[in-house]
């Protein structure tokens, strides 16, 4: 099922004061989310991509384009109740207690007294932050705030949840501890929507990503698909003598890695096998052939590099 | 329920920001200076009265308490709810109230009503205690003076309205203060006296009907101060226009507010 679908989005904001000029921060933005998926939205600073999760909450509005959630347009506020959010930089009321930021925000997302009382220790054990529930969030550190901000976006138990760069500003830890966290919510079966600057989070817990530059959707699909792109291979092999060594450089171009490993830069099956040929017809063991794939971050960076 | 959730988070805010121990702190102090004022009068005089001078008597302190208090309690609690707009426009906070499931002319009421409960209940308390003192130490209970809650709660509505209304379009609770003193002390009172004062230097017919314009489309805190004196002396009113106007003029604010508010991107 669809949970979240888009068409054609456009968003322009108005500019500044002093400068007129318009910006637009999303470009004919269409995507979707199937039910399930643990989506990435990957994009450098100032993509849109807090822009696009405002928009599919009705906080900003879209200039064009065509939005639905669950199937259904965004104009009413109903589908709320099914959604949780945890806006980029939250600013909790300073006053309330980890506890009663859970039950204010559980209350206003449709949720009774009873139902917030039940929960919320559950959703704060998740978090691991039990221990200071009953402590003014002022004195919590960020990533202490960003994993309340998480338990504040499970509280109604949502069937879609935003995450607005959930571990910026948090030390490496408590980037774990947050990753943890994301990993465990999509065993319970949730769909995550996840923006994202680091493309180490995206890796390691999405199973979809799309790339967004200045407001472009640049790629959009798997990790696999997106990553898969390369077409370098790796040979391990026993010891390679001079003149397998000889006919590998002169041929097919190899790169040594000295004795034992050499990579061919190929997308052809063919040429794999006829390299496959010399080397047994050398009576040279084949230890390994791996295809490297591209990793997330070159495919990022190769992409917006192009893209600039 | 989330409607009630938003009102009652108007109060815990107030508790929080040390509002509320503000506006009772004040008041506190308001009623003890009203005990040792009332105490000034020596309690023997009072047994040599007849009924209708006690009435007489109560009817002046009573009278005499909001005429002085009127406008400045106004304006506190003015100052006590400006920054509610403001504090839950900030970023952060803001983004996460609107991905709630309810809708922005609700938030907005939810503020409003938030603010008028806090109000109501400090008015209840300084003017339900100078009340009872004043019953209580001359014998006559004068019940139409607890109708100024009422209307104060409702002259400070007509503020709020406009609290409300800048603080949507401009997020700044200063501003919000500093127009509404000038309305309230300066611009207000002038047009209240158009005819005693500024009719005098203004003559023609533009002039006052300039004038008058404004008087009608401006909220009316001194009229409706002397209804309120008119109603606790049991007076009759000469004219309920000032309120009607006023109810206008809150309705307008807080509708513009509403559609300011739904149409922003935050
Ligand atoms: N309220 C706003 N008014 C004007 N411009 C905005 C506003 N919010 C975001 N922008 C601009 O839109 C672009 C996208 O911003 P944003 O969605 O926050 O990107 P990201 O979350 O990917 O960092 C940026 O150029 C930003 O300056
Ligand atoms: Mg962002």
């Amino acid at each position: 099922m669809e949970v979240i679908s888009t068409k054609n989005l456009k968003k322009e904001y108005q500019g500044s004061r002093f400068n007129k000029e318009k910006i637009t921060a999303l470009k004919n933005f269409s995507f979707n989310v199937q039910e399930g998926d643990i989506f990435g939205l990957l994009g450098p600073n100032g993509a849109g991509k807090t822009t696009l999760v405002k928009v599919l909450l009705g906080i900003v509005y879209p200039t064009e384009g065509e939005v639905s959630i669950f199937g259904d347009s965004i104009k009413n506020e109903k589908y709320k109740t099914r959604v949780g959010y945890l806006p980029e930089n939250h600013k909790f009321p300073n006053y309330l207690t980890g506890e009663q930021v859970l039950h204010y925000f559980g209350m206003l997302s449709g949720m009774t007294k009873a139902q917030v009382q039940s929960r919320s220790d559950e959703y704060l054990k998740i978090v691991d932050m039990e221990k200071w529930k009953k402590t003014k969030i002022k004195k919590y550190s960020k990533g202490m705030m960003q994993r309340l901000g998480i338990a504040q976006a499970m509280i109604n138990e949502p069937d879609l949840i935003f995450l607005d760069e959930p571990t910026d500003g948090v030390d490496p830890i408590g980037r774990k501890e947050i990753r943890d966290i994301l990993i465990g919510l999509k065993e319970k079966g949730k769909t995550i929507f996840l923006n994202s600057h680091l493309l180490s989070e995206i890796e390691l817990v999405c199973n979809r990503v799309a790339i967004l530059n200045k407001g472009e959707l640049i790629k959009e699909g798997t990790i696999d698909e997106i990553t898969s792109t390369g077409n370098q291979h790796t040979f391990s092999t026993s010891d390679l003598s001079d003149a397998v060594i000889n006919i590998l450089l002169s041929q097919h171009f190899a790169t040594l890695h000295g004795k034992n490993e050499f990579l061919v830069n190929t997308e052809s099956p063919e040429v794999l096998n006829s390299i496959i040929d010399i080397l047994r017809k050398n009576n040279v063991n084949i230890l390994s052939l791996t295809k490297e794939k591209n990793s997330l971050e070159n495919m990022f960076i190769n992409l917006i590099g192009q893209q600039n | 329920m989330i409607f009630k959730t938003l009102v009652f988070g108007v109060i815990r805010e107030a508790i929080a920001k040390k509002i509320f121990i503000g506006f009772f702190a004040i008041s506190t102090l308001i009623i003890l200076g009203f005990i040792a004022f009332v105490n000034f009068d020596s309690v023997e005089g009072i047994v040599t009265m007849s009924g209708d001078e006690v009435r007489e008597l109560v009817l002046g302190f009573e009278s005499f308490t909001l005429g002085v208090s009127y406008l400045l309690l106004i304006t506190l609690c003015l100052i006590g709810v400006s920054s509610i707009i403001p504090s839950m426009l900030e970023k952060g906070n803001i983004d996460l109230l609107l991905s709630k499931p309810v809708s922005r002319s609700q938030i907005l009421l939810g503020k409003f009503v938030g603010g008028l409960l806090l109000i109501f209940v400090s008015l209840v308390y300084l003017i339900g205690t100078i009340w009872l003192i004043v019953s209580f130490k001359f014998g006559y209970w004068n019940a139409s003076f607890l109708s100024s809650i009422l209307m104060l709660t409702f002259s400070f509505a007509v503020i709020y309205s406009l609290v409300i209304f800048i603080g949507i379009t401009t997020q700044s609770s200063i501003l919000a203060i500093l127009i509404n003193i000038f309305l309230i002390f300066l611009i207000c009172p002038f047009l209240a006296s158009r005819e005693q004062v500024l009719f005098t230097f203004i003559t023609g017919d533009v002039g006052h009907f300039i004038i008058n314009f404004l008087y009608y489309i401006l909220p009316k805190p001194n009229d409706l101060q002397t209804i309120t004196g008119n109603i606790i002396k049991g007076e009759k009113v000469v004219s309920w226009q000032p309120v009607i106007t006023s109810a206008l003029f809150l309705i307008t604010f807080l509708s513009a507010s509403i559609f300011v508010f739904k149409k922003k991107d935050y």
